[in-house]
């Protein structure tokens, strides 16, 4: 892999922390709809996960983990079966698509460019509830995309912390 | 630089497995499948199921500090919302008396009636009371989760009921809670009847965006329905009990250029803040079903005599 220059070496990911760190963003999907009810407007935190692991870790994370994580939000919302899966795919492939590229922009520059990957999940989602007939959801749903690009920062500091350690922790460096 | 700071690992070289891009074809075509079966041919209970085993230990981790701290900031101001609603129940019980005392009276004269002009003997329905336990987050239709599920033996399609009115009907049953479809969502319709008129309609959900409301559809321009009209449930369809109020007509637009009427109806259960509820068996379950074939001879006879 080519060293990006100025960018700090970090170390490997731990899988249990990415999965621990997937679960993580699923409570707090299903945390935001206790407290939120079937507003549409609510950050989709899981998604965002997704594309930061498939983004991160394309060997690890990828279309069949988004595929099943996917599945477990349509019965939490008791939506259409496979509407979330689709979305979900949809987004890690091309989240994968872009890993290559992505991680060579600064952290704002990322967000904006992840911003119409994730509108592009939430439009499938939309299009995908007309076609089965449903109702429309209110206009607040624009919102979530652009709240999950604005949370890409924070997403990011928090999800690479661990990798962001110090190799040889010392007295000066606990962590 | 000591060993493990890298990630050493290098990537396959030969063996990658599927391409994102096959993976993609595969996991979409999956997924449209899914939507597919959901929405036509209804075969996806059971996945629905697993999944949602699978959920509960999440959902139950996520929602007891919710509740616990909702509980925490309730307790303390509870003792004087008690009292209230004590004194409330008691002067509501007190205007009921009157009409409670009456109620085995008419219901003895109603049998007797009944008997004399050979009708069905009504039913009384069994229920179970159930807690609301948070709004489904699906933001396309109108749900909600209670706290009973097949465990308890909560059958799909059973009416819910609230102090109210209807509040609904039950769509999904999980093992251990069951999704409630409102009246006010846009794909539900009841058969109500017009206690003033006796006519009988169907009421619909308000497809409108933030409808809260319900719609008396298909309703001719001249009808007979007027503002403040109660509509409750007629027992034809075999699901909801006769009688249980559901709505009050709340705006009757008469137009010109229509030839039926534009009403809308203000559901009378607390659709958007029901906390308790009381499931009802399906009304079919409970009418027995028709006598078998071989009294067919002499049904003529009885119907010559009428």
């Amino acid at each position: 892999m080519i060293m990006r220059a100025g960018q700090q070496l970090l170390l490997p990911a731990n899988p249990l922390f990415i999965w621990g760190s997937l679960i993580a963003a699923l409570m707090v999907n299903v945390l935001l709809s206790y407290l939120f009810g079937r507003a549409a407007w609510p950050p989709d935190v899981l998604a965002l996960a997704l594309v930061f692991w498939a983004i991160h870790q394309p060997l690890r994370v990828g279309v069949g983990t988004a595929f099943f994580f996917g599945l477990a939000m349509d019965v939490h919302q008791g939506a259409l079966l496979g509407q979330h899966a689709l979305a979900y795919t949809a987004l890690s492939f091309f989240a994968i698509t872009v890993s290559r590229r992505l991680l060579w922009y600064s952290i704002p520059s990322q967000a904006l460019q992840i911003f119409p990957l994730l509108a592009g999940a939430h439009l499938v989602q939309f299009a995908v509830r007309l076609i089965a007939g449903h109702g429309f959801p209110g206009w607040s749903f624009v919102l979530a995309p652009v709240m999950e690009a604005l949370l890409w920062p924070m997403v990011t500091f928090i999800l690479l912390a661990p990798q962001m350690r110090a190799p040889d922790p010392d007295a000066n460096r606990p962590l | 630089m000591p060993l493990g700071t890298l990630d050493r690992a290098p990537p396959p070289f030969f063996k990658q497995g599927q391409s994102a891009f096959s993976k993609l074809m595969l996991f979409s075509a999956l997924a449209l499948f899914l939507m597919v079966a959901d929405v036509r041919f209804k075969l996806t209970g059971p996945i629905r199921v697993a999944v949602a085993t699978v959920l509960y230990p999440i959902q139950w981790a996520v929602m007891r500090p919710i509740e616990m701290m909702r509980g925490g900031g309730v307790y303390f101001s509870s003792l004087q919302q008690a009292q209230a609603a004590e004194l409330d129940a008691k002067k509501r019980l007190a205007t009921q008396a009157q009409r409670a005392a009456q109620v085995e009276q008419l219901n003895l004269e109603n049998d007797r009636l009944r008997k004399l002009l050979t009708l069905r003997e009504r039913t009384s329905t069994p229920g179970q009371a159930a807690e609301v336990m948070y709004d489904a987050a699906d933001p396309f239709t109108r749900r909600v989760m209670v706290d009973k599920g097949q465990m308890q033996g909560i059958k799909p399609g059973s009416p819910v009921i609230d102090e109210g009115g209807v509040l609904g009907q039950v769509t999904r049953v999980y093992p251990l809670s069951s999704e409630v479809t409102l009246l006010i969502d846009r794909e539900h319709a009841i058969p109500v009847l017009n206690t003033r008129t006796g006519a009988r309609s169907v009421v619909y959900g308000d497809p409108s965006v933030h409808g809260g409301t319900l719609e008396l559809r298909f309703m001719a321009g001249n009808a007979d329905v007027q503002q403040g009209d109660i509509l409750s449930t007629s027992g034809v369809d075999g699901v909801y009990p006769p009688g249980i109020p559901v709505a009050r007509v709340e705006k009757v637009e008469r137009r010109a250029d229509s030839a039926f009427a534009r009403i809308s109806c203000q559901p009378l259960a607390n659709t958007l803040g029901a906390k308790h509820v009381l499931l009802l068996d399906p009304y079919s379950v409970q009418i027995p079903l028709p006598a078998p074939v071989e009294s067919s001879q002499n049904a003529p006879k009885k119907g010559a005599k009428r």
